[in-house]
């Protein structure tokens, strides 16, 4: 293959020519309520074109290898048709030419797990979840795994072949109390490792079950204004889903008042707020050796001391803006063209103790877990899996329908407190943008205490 | 007989093979030019296996690789699911014209044009705001075929248009956008999106507090998803059968206000979820699941009809709830065209009645919170205020929430005379409810 590839490529009449080819094993098994529902064991094999001809764009897709000639003459065709029609040519910022072949190291690899025995441990899962409590009334189990082998070629000389594992584990649990109160509660796991990822999850289990019956008790949070603590959970959604996504430069690079509120230098949070999106720590699911512009992985400060430092870049960003690659430039799969996206991105840890976060709340909410969010420019939104009072000092009761919302700006501002106690979540699911979802991504962060966010509630 | 599926026979129970082949040309433009063009051509085959008893599932793009598909189909058979179901036989269904040959034949140059065309009517309106669009035509061919003699073809078109305005300035961002998603061509009307567009541009340019209480709300079709995203679950089949939905073993009992009459329908004709089949070869049907306010029915695939002792009505889609999900998946319960019968008020005779409240456009946050029992609480994305029946201005940082179930029976203020098709492929009117509670900022 690599032999037609570089031929493929070195045919091209386009100024700049990318060919990416994916090969995907994976499997799935999937357990709700007491039934198995899918055993699964799949592939995927197919190609990515990406020609840029006068500064225009062409870009095509196809599952025949044997296409490939024929379908860089294809993106070669529509990139001019682009470039017909815009003025403004796309140019891309220098990256080294890389050869390389990134190998995966499962200490466990699923690949020599059958699929029986995978079946067997979700079931095992599965059923300490519906044996927790009668009132469990419904369970989603999943396990899936993955490995694949991206090979990625340009016309500037880089060839890399990189094989990237994925594992999830996602245990959830349904409980009901009559028909109209109906709760859950889940532990999710994600890493870029073997089958030991899905090992030894029992007691996260009987926690997911537990947690779904004591939130059929739990009182809904009354809408309003609070001091919120949120855990590291919930604190890593936030920075990755409220800011994270901000520094994409693609959001930015063609908006020049979106790119005005993100200058670089400008002051976001107090001195010991730390932001960093890095491209490779041991395990991390948000691991991207090299992006899918084959540049290079790295760790970029997003925010130091309180001030922007960088944001996040693909090859093609980097250059309008005048900054360099950051490795961020990723795509889920070869159906898709490479966009700026996160990887593993956290708070760094500062110094305060939960303790000394909870002192001299009168009251507040501790808001744990993230169970979804949503960011529109600087408005966000995103639900606690459930939360606690905060009652002169100390937590009280427990909470549920625990919906935060505010204005980035001022909630980072905001941040009073910033714990000791960063923790990483890899998660089962993963970030979307772009028509692009699921992509393995990690976010953390150590406790933080945020001053006036408004809660939504009835 | 597919020569895959000639392999098989014999060898398992039952098998089942879906092969897709597709082709997609998405065209993307960036602050109002084009960006790039993209032609995807997919193929990829989904096979379903009984093998004593049980079932296994596979799928691939390897094209050149049958033996690896059936291979790993069989295998996950060995320990798989007690099959509670079996493929259906032969059975005849008419295409809902699906297909538009114009579709087909556009060529990227035409779809290029159909959106310089839109930037342009904005550009007119409003000449600083930054403009996003896409648009994408595609031609699917889905051929399933069984093992019980069920051997189906339909070819499906669809064109799709996303606009996305947004308008900065200090202090201040807001974002609209708007899409439609058509099976053919002539159906396709850009300029009535570029219309909605430039209203909201209009009645957004004031901001104004938004107080925190109950409040009367109009969602707007784009914004009833809010409400009937909850509804939508409980609808489901699956969820009946995982007892989730608070709807279970109520059919005949009035669940919503009178005037409320839901139905899913995947025989409509030109319709964005219709089709002769669905992702398991049962044909499409017309299911009511509320008429005037009592509870008709659930949506149903083949296996979870099986599971319950129920009808299969032909929603049996890969992808989730609302379909449209390829091959790769397994088939579950999703829906067809949900359809939510007009009521009899303009939506501006409604808000005229209405002495303070809010006008709902969009949310964020979709799905979030507790939607099995019915609760939604949503940031308003595009919201606007009601004074004395009048639009004064936009509202920001607010957050709504309520019970879907409780609202639509108990709070029902009125639905509109003019439903629309909204997120792909729900129509509905406008529903304006009694006592959301309201959290704003103030400002």
């Amino acid at each position: 293959m690599e032999g037609k590839i570089k031929q493929a490529i070195a045919r091209c009449s386009a100024d700049y020519t990318e060919v990416r080819i994916e090969r995907e094993r994976r499997s799935q098994v999937l357990y709700r309520k007491d039934k198995l529902e899918n055993l699964e064991t799949s592939s995927e094999l197919g190609g990515i074109v990406r020609c840029l001809k006068d500064g225009g764009w062409g870009i095509t897709v196809f599952n025949d290898l044997a296409q490939l000639q024929e379908k860089v003459g294809e993106a070669t065709r529509v990139a001019q048709l682009v470039a017909l029609h815009n003025a403004e040519p796309v140019a891309l910022a220098e990256a080294p030419v890389v050869q390389e072949e990134v190998k995966a190291h499962l200490k466990h690899d699923f690949r020599n797990v059958s699929l029986e025995e995978k079946k067997r441990l979700i079931e095992s899962y599965n059923r300490i979840l519906l044996s927790t409590s009668d009132k469990i009334v419904s369970t989603n189990v999943r396990y899936t795994d993955s490995l694949r082998e991206v090979t990625f070629a340009n016309s500037e000389g880089t060839f890399i072949v990189q094989e990237i594992p994925d594992v999830t584990l996602l245990l959830v649990a349904v409980a009901s109390d009559g028909p109209t109160n109906i709760q859950q509660g889940f532990e999710t796991f994600g890493e870029a490792g073997g089958f030991e990822v899905a090992l030894d999850r029992e007691e996260d289990a009987a926690n997911a079950a537990k947690r779904a019956v004591d939130l059929l008790d739990a009182r809904s949070v009354k809408g309003g204004k609070y001091t919120v603590i949120l855990d590291p959970g919930l604190a890593g959604v936030f920075i990755h889903e409220a800011f994270g996504h901000f520094c994409e430069a693609d959001f930015l690079f063609k908006n020049e008042r979106l790119a005005k509120i993100m200058t670089i230098g400008a002051q976001f949070g107090k001195a010991d707020l730390n932001v960093v999106d890095e491209g490779y720590i041991p395990g991390l699911r948000g691991n991207t050796p090299y992006d899918d512009e084959g540049v290079a992985r790295r760790k970029t400060h997003l925010i130091k001391n309180g001030v922007l430092k960088s944001l996040l870049h693909s090859r093609e960003t980097a250059n309008k803006m005048g900054a360099t690659p950051t490795g961020n430039a990723r795509a889920i799969s070869y159906e898709h063209a490479p966009i700026v996206r996160m990887t593993n991105t956290y708070i760094e840890a500062g110094h305060h103790t939960l303790s000394e976060m909870l002192a001299k709340i009168d009251r507040g909410v501790y808001a744990v877990k993230a169970y979804g969010g949503q960011t529109m420019f600087e408005q966000f939104t995103f639900s606690a899996a459930y939360g606690y009072e905060i009652v002169d000092g100390k937590l009280g009761e427990m909470l549920k329908d625990v919906v935060l919302t505010g204005n980035l700006f001022e909630t980072l501002r905001s941040i009073d407190m910033i714990g000791d106690d960063r923790t990483l979540y890899g998660g089962s699911g993963g970030c979307g943008k772009g028509g692009q979802s699921p992509l393995p991504v990690t976010d953390g962060s150590p406790h933080i205490r945020i001053q006036n966010v408004t809660i939504g509630g009835k | 007989m597919d020569a895959l599926l000639k392999m098989l026979d014999g060898k398992v129970d039952q098998a089942e093979l879906l092969h897709l082949c597709s082709r997609t040309t998405p065209i993307e433009f960036r602050s109002g030019k084009l960006e790039s063009i993209k032609t995807k051509q997919i193929e990829g085959v989904a096979l379903r296996v009984i093998d004593n008893g049980r079932l296994g599932f596979a799928t691939t793009t390897d094209v050149n690789d049958p033996s690896g598909l059936t291979d790993a189909a069989i295998a996950a058979a060995a320990f798989g699911e007690e099959a509670s179901f079996t493929f259906p036989s032969k059975m005849e269904s008419e295409t809902p014209q699906v297909y538009d040959a114009s579709v087909a034949n556009a060529s990227e140059e035409r779809l290029v044009e159909i959106g310089e065309e839109a930037i342009a009517l904005i550009r007119t309106a409003d000449s600083q705001a930054e403009i996003n669009l896409s648009i994408a035509k595609s031609v699917e061919k889905v051929a399933i075929e069984n093992t019980s003699g069920l051997k189906l073809e339909e070819e499906r078109t669809t064109i799709f248009v996303s606009i996305e305005v947004e308008k900065a300035r200090e202090g201040d961002i807001f974002l609209l956008s708007d899409e439609a998603q058509v099976r053919h061509l002539e159906d396709l009307k850009p300029g009535e999106l570029v219309d909605r567009l430039e209203e909201q541009l209009r009645l957004g340019k004031t901001i104004v507090p938004a107080p925190s209480r109950e409040l009367p709300v109009v969602f707007t079709p784009n914004g009833a998803i809010a409400l009937l995203l909850p509804l939508i679950v409980g609808f489901n089949g699956k969820s009946v059968y995982l007892g989730i939905s608070p709807l279970k073993g109520r059919i005949g009992d009035t669940v919503l206000d009178s005037r409320l009459s839901i139905a899913d329908d995947g025989t409509l004709v030109r319709a964005p979820g219709s089709g002769a089949f669905d992702d398991e070869g049962t044909p499409t049907s017309s299911t009511a699941l509320v008429t005037k306010g009592v509870l008709q029915g659930f949506l149903y695939d083949l296996r979870t009809a099986a599971l319950v002792g129920a009808k299969p009505t032909g929603n049996g889609y890969k992808g989730g709830l609302f379909g449209g999900g390829g091959f790769r998946s397994l088939p579950g319960v999703g829906m067809s065209n949900v359809i939510v019968g007009e009521g009899a008020t303009p939506q501006a005779r409604i808000i005229a009645g209405i002495e303070e409240g809010l006008l709902v456009e969009a949310v964020l946050g979709l799905g979030q919170g507790n939607i099995a029992s019915g609760e939604f609480s949503n940031n308003v994305a595009v919201a606007f205020k009601i004074e004395d029946g009048k639009i004064v201005g936009r509202v920001k940082n607010t957050m709504i929430a309520g019970n879907a179930y409780n609202l639509l029976k108990d709070h029902l203020i009125a639905l509109s005379d003019s439903a629309r098709w909204v997120h792909g492929t729900l129509n509905t009117p406008a529903i304006a409810v009694d006592a959301v509670s309201v959290v704003g900022q103030g400002n």
